[in-house]
């Protein structure tokens, strides 16, 4: 299971990204109930409540699922899957958008 | 019922007058002129309950709070200055009520607000917020600073063209109410920006030619190859970066960016509006706080503009208040044409 946090937009709107792909048993035992304990369908309707100016914008993915939350949003669950990305994860600078 | 004594004509030519001390007249003179607008349109409707007036309340002295979150992610925190204070020696609380006060400087002397809702708002800011937290935002009741991680970022407090930013998505929030997403959270960003650099223009008092025409200029550290986080003179341009990457801010429409990140890309795309601006202020030479600032403060204020409002419609309203303040065929008018037309958005 690969595990994918995007952070975009604060006022200097420099896109980061941390990825951990749990592989090994002992991974997915890990990760497993980090990745179970978000309330993946209730931030559907997060996503749409409004961002306020500057603050951060999370995408998280693991496996199939996926969420997009204000940094406000980032709370309990969202918050452990969030750190444990960034301080497990590998990090790349994503660079924002293919032009069109 | 027109209430106004003064004929149209007459508050068209206080409107465009270029002597600073009589801009808070000319914007209310402009309100005026709006208003009767609005009267003539729908003569039917009930008379207003305040009648327009020439003469603009005279703003009210700031009331600053600094508070220090001591790191943690609780706002406020803890009072470590208030209004009249000296001050106490940490920088980045300093620094905040010292770029709060030229934010409200700059809105009181040169467009006659009072504060940032127009009706004196106390202006609060927490600094060392988080743990070397990369950012600064609005709450949408106060202004918050991080310190910064000290490998990329500085403390956010380090350049007041940044304090003037956050400032103005009050101002933004009190007045057009723009989205923040897609172009009109661009159009949101984009007035932080054009109103962060004016404040920090009119402190420096520098013309747009001695003006750097950076957002957050100071605030990377010295590993970081970039003068800032944008440039609003040549957008793209701000940094180039083993690391970051480079400025990925587009120059006109050619090259608008289309990404769900960033809320739409809020903070790419703001370069097309930053640009027009900053090709107005270039025109027309000066001070950039004089016509050009006048012009995009009766856009942001002028009530046309409706939350999910588009780059086009923007330019048409820079239009119309240009043609408003100045005259058609003005040379400010024919400025605002001229860089729409270059940033390619159409009028
Ligand atoms: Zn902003």
């Amino acid at each position: 299971m690969k595990i994918t946090v995007q952070r975009s937009g604060g006022i200097a709107a420099m896109t980061r990204v941390w990825s951990v792909e749990a592989v090994s048993d002992d991974d997915k035992e890990r990760w497993m109930p980090i990745v179970e304990a978000c309330p993946w369908d209730e931030a559907k309707s997060q996503a749409r409540t409004v961002n306020e100016p500057d603050r951060f914008m999370y995408s998280i993915r693991a496996g199939q699922r996926r969420a997009t939350l204000p940094e406000r949003a980032v709370t309990g669950p969202w918050q452990e899957l969030v750190e444990c990305a960034k301080a497990e994860g590998s990090e790349s600078r994503g660079r924002l958008g293919a032009r069109r | 019922m027109l209430c106004s004594i003064v004929p149209p004509y007459m508050l068209r030519r206080i409107a465009a007058q270029s002597e600073p001390r009589l801009w808070a007249v000319a914007r209310a003179a402009k309100e005026s002129l709006l208003h009767i607008k609005d009267l003539q349109a729908v003569r039917a409707a009930p008379a207003p309950s305040t009648p327009p007036s020439v003469v603009a309340a005279k703003p009210s002295p700031p009331k600053r709070t600094i508070y220090d979150a001591d790191t943690s992610e609780n706002l406020p925190g803890r009072v470590v200055r208030k209004e009249g204070a000296a001050p106490i020696g940490d920088a980045a609380a300093d620094e905040a009520y010292d770029g709060l006060g030229s934010t409200h400087r700059l809105y009181a002397e040169i467009f006659g607000r009072d504060s940032i809702d127009g009706a004196g708002l106390a202006l609060d800011a927490t600094v060392h917020y988080g743990n070397l937290y990369d950012n600064a935002f609005w709450d949408g009741n106060q202004m918050v600073f991080g310190d910064g991680d000290g490998e990329i970022f500085q403390r956010f407090t380090k350049s007041v063209s940044v304090i003037g930013h956050e400032l103005a998505h009050g101002v933004t929030q009190f007045t057009a109410g723009l989205n923040y997403r897609n172009q009109a959270g661009a159009l949101n960003e984009s007035m932080s920006d054009v109103f962060g650099v004016l404040v920090e223009q009119y402190l420096k008092k520098e013309t747009t030619e001695q003006a750097s025409w950076l957002i957050g200029e100071g605030l990377f550290t010295d590993k970081v190859q970039g003068a800032a986080l944008r440039s609003m003179k040549a957008p793209g341009t701000a940094y180039d970066d083993d690391i970051l990457g480079k400025d990925p801010q587009p120059d006109s429409m050619d090259t608008y960016v289309r990404t769900s990140a960033d809320n739409g890309g809020v903070h790419i795309n703001s370069g097309i509006p930053n640009r027009a601006f900053y090709l107005v202020a270039s025109e027309l030479g000066g001070n950039a706080w004089g016509a050009p600032g006048q012009i995009w403060y009766g856009t942001l204020t002028s009530g046309s503009l409706p939350s999910a409002c588009t780059f086009g419609k923007f330019a048409k309203t820079t239009a119309a208040t240009a043609e408003e303040l100045f005259g058609v065929g003005s040379v400010e008018h024919d400025a605002v044409l001229k860089a729409w037309e270059t940033v390619k958005v159409k009028v």
